[in-house]
């Protein structure tokens, strides 16, 4: 220990304390445990949950590890702001509800509920668990609408209200909520689950205040969150101080002019804290793509928490964590601005902050991440004579960046929640008349790299038997496309098309209500990761491999990697390298990479519409940005592209 | 020498037996080491013990082949064959991540790679109808293809096959009929339910797993035969029943992780003879504790098991909690100053300090040897232990840093070690809504009775039961079982407006299929036993709970019934709303002759302590002078008060302060624990 770093002292003894810290982060996994199997949302089901233990001012003592990324960091404002609400007036027997995101809430989705724990008439903790639900009423079915401005069209706000009043259920105020939804039964099925998780939490701490006494447990609910700060100053303190800062970006504001809209991020180590500016963000934008701030705190925490992956979540780690964000950003919206979409201006705050930790551990370095999308169609089901109300909402995994020594993580779900389970196709189709036709990784998705991306997955369906059925799309990444790191390539644009009545658009990555007919067929894919290192420095035989299992294909392992392969047998999925043509590919590409990424964009974008370049050729090579249907082409997007992959990527080049 | 049960749980590092004298119920036990060839080791240690196999009326057998072939990835080669635009389901799986927050941990890799996966144009849809017909020409191809390759083992796994497996079955058809001598098998026929990746994982897992314990178990069995044995070898499976090798094609993926459930059935066979309906098995080794419960006599299942992480088995498993303490977990002070017990463990090289085998760190084993709780040796003294090293390596990793003495940081070590192990059992789900005070703790593997009672103290459990051979009571738990296979039908239906006789005739159809498969490895009619029961769930819930049922189904009613109180007693509530019905469930059982252990007679013949040592308790403040019972001293009937310790062969029990120790008929210890909270 050098004397920027100290020993955390308990004043409990050493058991009593590491036993307690342990108990409690067990009462919040059993919590967990039970939510998961008493719920009915089917999004809490696939895990978009999050449960904790509060301290008497709301200060979060134990957050659940299994817990979402999105939620983490945002479960004491919200205490917080229940104890600001309701003061002296929280009584034994009371339950709240809360989903604000204006008071450190993530979107309105996410419903906490919270139960304060008493003992002998004080006020010593409380229990909190949180879910999204699946549908918070608002202009579309689901509470996502892409098109939404401000709070109106999106969905009931509920800020600190009594669900149950000292042990009397408030069955109004609990009907006044779930009657504003789609599915009053379900809302009323989630709360009582998300409840009865609370008094579980409850019941134990009782049975750990009746053994150890309730000064040692206040004592403890204090020490367990100065052992988590200790340790993160210490980590922290190891590290030299400095500055780094970088920028990424949101495809557009729907409402302003064609361009990529940016979020900044400047982390500064100064002795044992961090800080985070996200000063130069762009403001609020015309759709739901904003963040307030306990999204965007979510975002810094996870994406900080990703690099100390064993650091236990409390409000111990919180207080070493300051952010600097002016009013009125993308990253710090206000009521009544559209909030719902905070997982996009959250993503790119996580992937920021991968790249910057990157910088100060090399060694643990990741390329960005494919981003979260959402599609939702939904109409009646024309299968029955009822013609009941049907909703297919799905979302898909893609694949993380490539790391040091290491490829990316193949089809894994956004880092928005790791843990959030892709659904079943069989399910679907069970619930849905939709049919899948293909669901499977997508060949040449990964970012090329020495390391490259995961890969992402192509999803296609046909729409069946329904009418007045509508599709949405609720994603990003289509302009400001996955990225690599120290060399590496961008992966593919997200994007969706759609085929019906004989045409086949490209609506793009973010649309709501188009509507579609018995017999649609609409299709789109996931991003890899990005690649981390110069393609050209990937070991042959890799790509030889990558090849054989059709994660590569063939062509691009020349194009990207300049790495020329022969069939010996393609029943055996056997290749050969041809060694001297991939040393002369290798060479031509070095040669020519740096021009191309300078060259004329709109004929690049002439050639994409042509045909002689395909959508990867545009992006990878070229750095430009189109409208993929039209071909048109996007030049403010592109020029802002071009500057990012110059950093990112062609800097690191070797010629 | 009689006519006498085997049975043979092979393990890593130990290969335990157990053999049962039917006429006197006598059990003995032996322990040798295991042997590259696992079945060498077996061979050799039944004859070492002195079996004369044509005696033996029954072999079974847990064995750890099949989860180590997965492990290691030493699978035969094996393709699949998908729907197309669906040969990724394995590898994409459910995107999750074991580790949610290391992003340089990754998942472990599917058991095929995507060039091993093959696609061939068919598609039925959610109800069961063709939508795209099977393409023959197609399916020629592949056999070709799977040929060339030299694929000795094939699983088809088409989209909806729990609806309709006829595409499957006519592809498996006709590939069965172009490759002669590969294996072939469906997802329907290994488990017919929804979810493609589980289905899909669980035939996949079957597929490479046939060939490895296909060819073991006939090994097995001809090496038994030439020795004289005459009847079927039993193979346990993660199910808690065994299989004869004639089924093994349809669940070979159970006998992954046999030997985990033989602990846990032996643990039930226990606490159901000494009374306990209810009961926690703790099965402690060296570097890991596996955790079981049994409420009302049955053990609880889990459809979400595997061996690795994204690759689930839903055949219905034994639930078992596995947690990293072991007598050879590691204590270390944490880089903020908290003391902290496991994961790591030192393992069996360098081993805890106290072996003197290079280990320097300090672990559970070596503070309870400070403690006193451990003497001089392990393994009757095959294994000397030194205290000194022991109090070397907690005073310079614990109790140095920690400002403490070693005796008191020996202390912290092992509460903090019992405490991790509470919370875990806290949270075995079962263990909510049923009092504490109704279970037995059967404790067992070479550390449970060291921290049986302490455990059982935090947990208000009154009683701990350390069997007679603690050290191999796994194996004892093979012998004890019965044949047993599992089967299942997606059924989902509002249970209000359920037809019985729909019901009803979907069980019979199970059932059918159920006693084909019992008489396969023949079960006379008489020894077949069928168990039905419901899933069920509110309507808009996503899990399921299982509610038994009895044949005859003619009225919904009571089962709905029950599923409110098994809610309440679950989840601590119920709720006024619907209630539906989401899988069929029918587990049928194939009784085996059952042979009692030995009853001895309630003597209170003469036993005295062997020795006395100065051991520590948790409660107490200075060392005490602490009785020491040689174990096979004790006879049925002793009964003495702690503090107390019990060596033995393969295990110490420690008897604290305020309990009180009593011998059985049957010798397990049975310790009545005071002072629970």
């Amino acid at each position: 220990m050098d004397d920027r770093t100290h020993r955390f002292q308990s004043s409990l003894d050493a058991v009593t304390f590491e036993v307690l810290r342990n108990a409690l982060i067990t009462i919040v996994d059993q919590m967990a445990d039970q939510v998961r199997r008493t719920c009915y949302s089917f999004v809490v089901y696939n895990r978009d949950f999050s449960n904790a233990l509060c301290d008497a001012d709301g200060n979060t003592i134990a957050q659940g590890n299994q817990d979402l990324a999105a939620h983490v960091g945002t479960l004491h404002y919200t205490c917080k702001a229940v104890i600001a609400e309701f003061g002296e007036d929280i009584h034994e027997g009371d339950v709240f509800l809360i989903n604000d995101p204006y008071s450190g809430g993530s979107h309105f989705s996410d419903t906490r509920v919270l139960v304060p724990i008493f003992h002998g008439g004080e006020r010593i903790a409380f229990a909190q668990a949180n879910g999204h639900w699946a549908d918070m009423g608002g202009s579309v079915p689901g509470s996502f609408d892409v098109t939404a401005r401000d709070m109106f069209k999106e969905g009931i706000r509920i800020p600190p209200v009594r669900i149950w009043r000292r042990g009397e259920y408030c069955y109004d105020v609990a009907r006044l909520i779930a009657k504003n939804t789609r599915d009053p039964a379900a809302i009323i099925g989630d709360m009582d689950a998300q409840t009865q998780a609370c008094k579980l939490a409850e019941r134990e701490i009782g049975r750990l205040v009746r053994k150890y006494g309730v000064a040692t447990m206040k004592t403890a609910f204090a020490e367990v969150q100065d052992y988590v700060e200790r340790v993160v100053r210490n980590r922290i303190a190891a590290l030299p101080d400095g500055s780094w800062s970088t920028v990424d970006y949101v495809d557009q504001d729907p409402a302003g002019e064609e361009g990529l809209i940016p979020v900044c991020v400047r982390m500064t180590i100064a002795g044992d804290a961090v800080n985070f500016d996200l000063t130069g963000s762009h403001g609020t934008i015309g759709s739901m793509y904003n963040s307030a701030f306990g999204g965007t705190y979510a975002g810094i925490v996870s994406g900080m928490k990703t690099f100390f992956p064993d650091i236990p979540l409390n409000s111990g780690l919180y207080r070493a964590v300051s952010v600097t964000v002016p009013d009125d950003t993308i990253v710090s919206a206000r009521w009544p601005v559209a909030v719902s979409g905070f997982v996009m201006p959250f993503e790119k705050i996580m992937n920021s902050i991968f790249e910057l930790w990157s910088r100060v551990m090399p060694e643990r370095s990741l390329a960005c991440a494919f981003n979260i999308e959402y599609l939702q169609t939904g109409g009646h089901d024309a299968r029955f004579p009822e013609r009941p109300f049907f909703m297919f909402y799905d979302w898909l995994s893609g694949g993380w960046g490539g790391r040091k020594g290491k490829d990316g993580l193949n089809v894994t779900s956004s880092c928005f929640g790791a843990g959030i389970m892709v659904q079943s196709v069989e399910g679907q189709e069970r619930l849905c008349p939709v049919r899948v036709d293909q669901m499977e990784i997508a060949t040449d998705s990964a970012g090329p790299g020495e390391w490259r991306g995961g890969v992402g997955l192509d999803k296609a369906s046909t729409v069946l038997e329904v009418e007045r059925a509508v599709i949405s799309y609720f994603c990003d990444r289509e302009r400001s496309v996955v990225w690599g790191l120290d060399g590496g390539l961008p992966s593919r644009p997200h994007g969706l098309w759609l085929e019906q009545n004989g045409v086949e658009q490209f609506l793009g990555a973010v649309f709501s209500d188009v509507p579609v007919v018995a017999g649609a067929k609409f299709r789109r894919g996931t991003a890899g990761g990005g690649g981390f290192g110069d393609p050209l420095d990937r070991d042959p035989l890799r790509v030889r491999e990558d090849v054989a299992d059709d994660y590569v294909s063939l062509e691009r392992a020349r194009t990207d990697y300049g790495v020329v392969l022969t069939v010996v047998d393609a029943d055996l999925c056997e290749y050969a390298i041809d060694e001297a043509a991939t040393q002369a590919e290798r060479a031509r590409i070095r040669a020519a990479r740096r021009g191309r990424l300078a060259a004329d964009a709109a004929h690049v974008a002439a050639r994409y519409r042509a045909g002689e370049l395909d959508i990867l050729d545009a992006v990878r090579h070229y750095g430009v940005l189109c409208n993929w249907g039209t071909g048109e082409l996007l030049p403010n997007s592109t020029a802002e592209f071009r500057r990012m992959m110059h950093e990112r990527s062609a800097r690191h080049w070797r010629d | 020498m009689g006519r006498t049960r085997v049975a043979v749980d092979i393990g890593g590092t130990f290969t335990d037996i157990c053999i049962l004298d039917e006429a006197s119920g006598r059990l003995r036990v032996a322990k040798v080491p295991s042997t590259p060839d696992p079945i060498d080791g077996a061979l050799a240690g039944c004859a070492d013990a002195g079996v004369d196999l044509s005696e033996v009326t029954l072999f079974s057998h847990g064995t750890t082949v099949a989860t180590n072939a997965l492990i290691m990835r030493k699978l035969p080669k094996t393709a699949m064959v998908c729907t197309r635009g669906f040969r990724d389901v394995i590898e994409i799986g459910n995107g999750t991540k074991e580790d949610l927050w290391d992003a340089y941990v990754d998942n472990p890799p599917p058991y095929l790679r995507r060039r091993d996966r093959l696609a061939v144009t068919e598609r039925i849809d959610a109800s069961g109808r063709v939508v795209t017909p099977l393409d023959e020409a197609e399916v020629r191809e592949l056999a070709r293809i799977i040929r060339k390759r030299g694929y000795v083992s094939v699983a088809v796994c088409f989209m909806n096959a729990y609806a309709s497996g006829a595409h499957e079955k006519r592809c498996k058809a006709l590939l069965e009929a172009a490759l002669p001598g590969v294996s072939i098998s469906t997802s329907s026929e290994v488990l017919a339910e929804i979810f493609e990746h589980d289905r899909f994982s669980t035939a996949v897992v079957n597929a490479v797993l046939h060939p490895v314990v296909g060819d073991y178990a006939l090994n097995l069995q001809k090496r038994l035969r030439e020795r004289g044995y005459a009847n079927d070898l039993l193979l346990l499976h993660s199910g808690g029943g065994v299989m004869t090798p004639k089924t093994v094609h349809h669940q070979a993926a159970r006998l992954a992780s046999s030997g985990i459930a033989a602990g846990a059935i032996a643990s039930r066979y226990i606490g159901t003879l000494c009374g306990f309906p209810n009961s926690v098995g703790l099965d402690m080794g060296g570097t890991s504790c596996d955790i079981s419960l049994v409420a009302d006599g049955e053990p609880v299942y889990t459809r979400e098991w595997f061996i690795e992480y994204g690759h689930p088995i839903c055949f219905p498993s034994i639930d078992v909690k596995t947690i990293g303490a072991g007598g050879g977990s590691l204590a270390w002070i944490d880089e903020a100053g908290s003391l902290r017990n496991g994961p790591d463990s030192a393992g069996s090289v360098p081993g805890p300090a106290c072996y003197g085998r290079g280990g320097e760190r300090p672990t559970n084993t070596d503070a309870n040897l400070v403690l006193g709780r451990l003497g001089g040796g392990l393994v009757g003294g095959g294994l000397a232990l030194d205290a000194a090293l022991a109090r070397t390596a907690i005073e310079k990793y614990v109790a140095g840093p920690m400002g403490m003495d070693p005796v008191t940081a020996a202390k912290a070590i092992i509460e903090v070690a019992n405490a991790n192990m509470a919370d875990a059992l806290r949270r075995v789900s079962i263990m909510r809504g049923h009092d504490p005070r109704d279970f037995a703790l059967i404790a067992f593997g070479g550390a449970g009775a060291l921290h049986g009672a302490a455990l059982a103290r935090e947990l208000a459990i009154p009683t701990v039961i350390v069997p007679p051979h603690p050290g191999v009571t796994s194996a004892m738990g093979c012998l004890l079982v019965d044949i047993q296979h599992d089967l299942g039908q997606t059924f989902l239906a509002a249970a209000a407006e359920a037809d019985p006789a729909v019901i009803e005739a979907e069980f019979l159809r199970l059932e059918d299929e159920a006693r084909e498969r019992l008489a396969k490895e023949g079960v006379a009619p008489a020894q077949m036993l069928l168990k039905r029961s419901l899933d069920m769930r509110y309507q808009g819930q996503w899990r399921s709970i299982a509610v038994p049922v009895g044949h005859g189904l003619d009225d919904v009613a009571p089962a709905t019934a029950a599923f409110q109180d098994a809610h309440q007693r679950e989840y601590g509530y119920r709720r006024d709303a619907a209630i539906e019905i989401f899988r069929l469930n029918l587990t049928a059982i194939g009784l085996t002759p059952k042979a009692g252990l030995a009853r001895h007679p309630i003597a209170a013949h003469a036993f005295a302590p062997q020795a006395t040592r100065e051991v520590w308790f948790d409660e107490s403040e200075r060392a005490l002078a602490t009785p020491v019972y040689w174990r096979d001293d004790l006879p049925a009937g002793a009964a003495f008060d702690g503090p107390a310790i019990v060596d033995q062969f393969d295990s110490t029990t420690v008897v604290p302060p305020g309990a009180r120790c009593t011998v059985d008929e049957w010798l397990n210890l049975r310790i009545a624990v005071k002072g629970a909270p």
